[in-house]
């Protein structure tokens, strides 16, 4: 047909083209330590000390045969997984009621309290770390997995709470109200109604809340010893041992390792991070 | 049974009372309009009756029992709120469906009523979308189709129409009452829109500042309106107000020396007045109150003139066509049965707010 004429050609403005080229340098800048991890990982100590350094070597996966096989990244890498989910699961479950009570129920003083736990996370980590050892010692609870647990829902529940409470905050309370007219008690609307819609943002929660638990060093280097240790602190081993130098092949094959399910789980949940589901519930 | 009572109904938010005290009984299939200007608290009642608020002090009764300490989810009424409140991941046919379940109805029946509340309200082609791919007038037949399969002692309305355009808001305003005349289901419904409040009720509860002004029928509460508040707030275009002193009984002296002549005394005798005549009760006459012609809108069956008289504006309202032009004088003579008085008092601003939701 020839109403050509009449089309206007779909012009992209410049900015456009700009802000694509803005955004692809950031991620270039932000991505290449990354991609400079798993490249290292793959290379023979030569090479990693070629300089200038080199794009094109002969990869040996032998830093990660080794270190798989070392007796301690393993368990370290199931404590890991342990100690993340557990925490990060618990903090959702409590920190997520308690940021719809604060969110939603009138309390004496909520504001306060809410305010009050916040504040406790303006503590640093460091200076808890030691009172906290001796919490633990005290209670014979050195070295296992509710240790880190408990120790890590110290902040997440605080993370989560606040998230979530904001969350919560912007879902119109007449969805509630319309479930406890509908027979729901309170319990059941949250359930029922405000659960399934806060889904996004509780996934979202959750993946930040695991990625802070799975990547948490202090706390595991002061509060455990062999049993239940983690890979952050394996890590560390590795990058300070004063006796052989640091192994970079090792250092970044495990980092690898640690960095992979995080992404994996990440890119599974991904379809869930899509805002918008509350969408529809009010006048529009 | 669908009766409503509210006993001294009294709510306070820490030592803010904003409810003094209000007693209404609502007979079974009645449909009663709370109507008010915003912060009336018509609102907080109707809430109140759902039991999503608590009730300070006095009794609500639905039915024959005591409500006070009842959950909503126990006192059988369905609500439609301002905004719908759709429950976003749920289909129509879910949304519609939730209550039914909560009360573990058979599926069969379910899907009976759901499919009776779609072809009333005539979402039947609706039933599988989800609320965000509907438009706000769907998504306000929905929110009614999930009140009315309920069939419940009483549906509470908090303003449903107010988020819909003009045209689409009159159209629902019919259909609420045909639903009404229809389903003969006891109805609260809020809103401040006294038009709506007029057109649909039954009996029409003006609130303001937390306590009832009048109760009553529309066309009574147009007619013999018991305060000055009712009075200016009841009616479209407003009541025009006359303050000044009565002397000889009839003679009315405003603050600039302005004298009117009213055809009656006032029946109370009180000296200070504030006197209301509707725009409609005035007669063109060759002699009477003189008044200046600043506007004329004809919309064809009527004539609206504003006009001035003592530097305030005089709506006047006649039916059929004038002649009368801008800046021309005009003679007004109140119509004996139609003329109201009050104490005297400035005119509530709230009640003469024009409405712009």
């Amino acid at each position: 047909m020839s109403i050509t004429v009449n089309q206007p050609r779909r012009r992209r403005p410049v900015g456009h083209t700009l802000r694509i080229l803005g955004g692809v340098t950031v991620s270039i800048i932000f991505l290449f330590p990354v991609y400079w991890m798993i490249l290292t990982s793959f290379k023979q100590q030569v090479d990693i000390f070629t300089s200038p350094p080199t794009f094109w070597f002969e990869p040996t996966v032998a830093a990660y045969a080794e270190y798989m096989t070392r007796a301690d990244i393993v368990p370290r890498l199931v404590n890991t997984v342990i100690v993340a989910t557990l925490s990060a699961l618990f903090s959702i479950i409590v920190g997520t009621m308690a940021g719809y009570a604060l969110a939603r129920i009138r309390i004496r003083g909520a504001s306060a309290f809410g305010a009050l736990i916040l504040l406790s996370r303006g503590v640093p980590p460091i200076a808890l770390a030691v009172p906290m050892f001796l919490v633990a010692r005290n209670l014979g609870l050195t070295d296992k997995h509710i240790t880190l647990i408990l120790a890590y829902s110290t902040f997440l529940v605080p993370y989560v709470m606040w998230l979530m409470r904001s969350f919560f905050l912007s879902l119109p309370k007449e969805l509630e109200e319309s479930a406890m007219i509908d027979g729901c008690s309170r319990y059941g609307a949250f359930f029922k109604i405000i659960l399934p819609i806060s889904l996004p943002g509780l996934l979202s929660t959750l993946i930040f809340s695991m990625i802070l638990a799975w990547e948490e060093l202090l706390f595991a280097l002061v509060l455990t010893n062999r049993n239940a240790s983690t890979i952050p602190v394996a890590i560390a081993g590795i990058a300070g041992d004063t006796v052989n130098g640091a192994n970079w092949a090792a250092l970044t094959a495990v980092g690898t390792i640690t960095v992979v399910p995080v992404v994996v789980f990440a890119l599974l949940v991904q379809k869930w991070l899509i805002k918008g589901l509350a969408d529809g519930a009010t006048k529009g | 049974m669908g009766t409503v009572q509210i006993r001294n109904a009294r709510k306070s938010y820490g030592s803010v009372e904003v409810l003094h005290g209000v007693s209404i009984d609502i007979e079974e299939g009645e449909f009663v309009a709370l109507v008010g200007p915003s912060g009336c608290g018509k609102s907080t009642l109707l809430r109140m009756i759902a039991g999503l608020e608590e009730i300070t002090s006095g009794h609500i009764l639905i039915g024959d029992r005591i409500v006070n300490d009842v959950a909503p989810k126990d006192r059988d009424i369905a609500m439609v709120f301002q905004n719908y409140a759709l429950y976003p991941h749920k289909n129509v046919r879910e949304n519609m469906a939730f209550a039914l379940r909560q009360r573990r109805m058979p599926r069969a029946e379910i899907a009976a009523r759901v499919d009776k509340a779609a072809h009333i309200l005539g979402l039947e082609q609706l039933l599988d979308r989800k609320p965000r791919a509907l438009s706000g007038g769907q998504r306000q037949r929905v929110a009614m189709g999930r009140a009315i399969v309920r069939d419940p002692n009483v549906f509470l309305f908090d303003e449903p129409l107010s988020n819909l355009d003009a045209k689409l808001r009159v159209q629902m305003r019919s259909e609420i009452k045909e639903l009404h005349q229809r389903l003969k289901t006891t109805t609260i419904y809020v809103t401040h829109d006294q038009i709506e409040a007029m057109t649909l009720a039954d009996r029409v509860v003006v609130m303001n500042s937390g306590v009832i002004e009048q109760v009553g029928p529309p066309l009574e509460l147009y007619d013999n309106p018991a305060t000055l508040f009712v009075a200016a707030f009841i009616g479209s275009p407003p009541m025009n107000f006359f303050e000044g002193d009565l002397v000889h009984g009839t003679e009315l002296v405003m603050a600039d020396g302005t004298r009117l002549d009213l055809p009656l005394a006032d029946p109370q005798g009180r000296r200070r007045v504030t006197v209301g005549v509707r725009a409609e009760h005035f007669d063109l006459a060759d002699d009477g109150w003189p008044a200046t012609v600043s506007v004329v809108e004809p919309t064809g069956s009527e004539t609206l003139i504003l006009a001035r008289l003592a530097g305030d504006v005089v709506r006047i309202l006649i039916r059929g066509r004038t002649s009368v032009q801008p800046g021309e004088t005009i003679h007004l003579r109140p119509q004996r049965s139609s003329v109201h008085f009050f104490d005297a008092a400035p005119v509530p601003e709230v009640a003469q707010m024009e409405d712009v939701a």
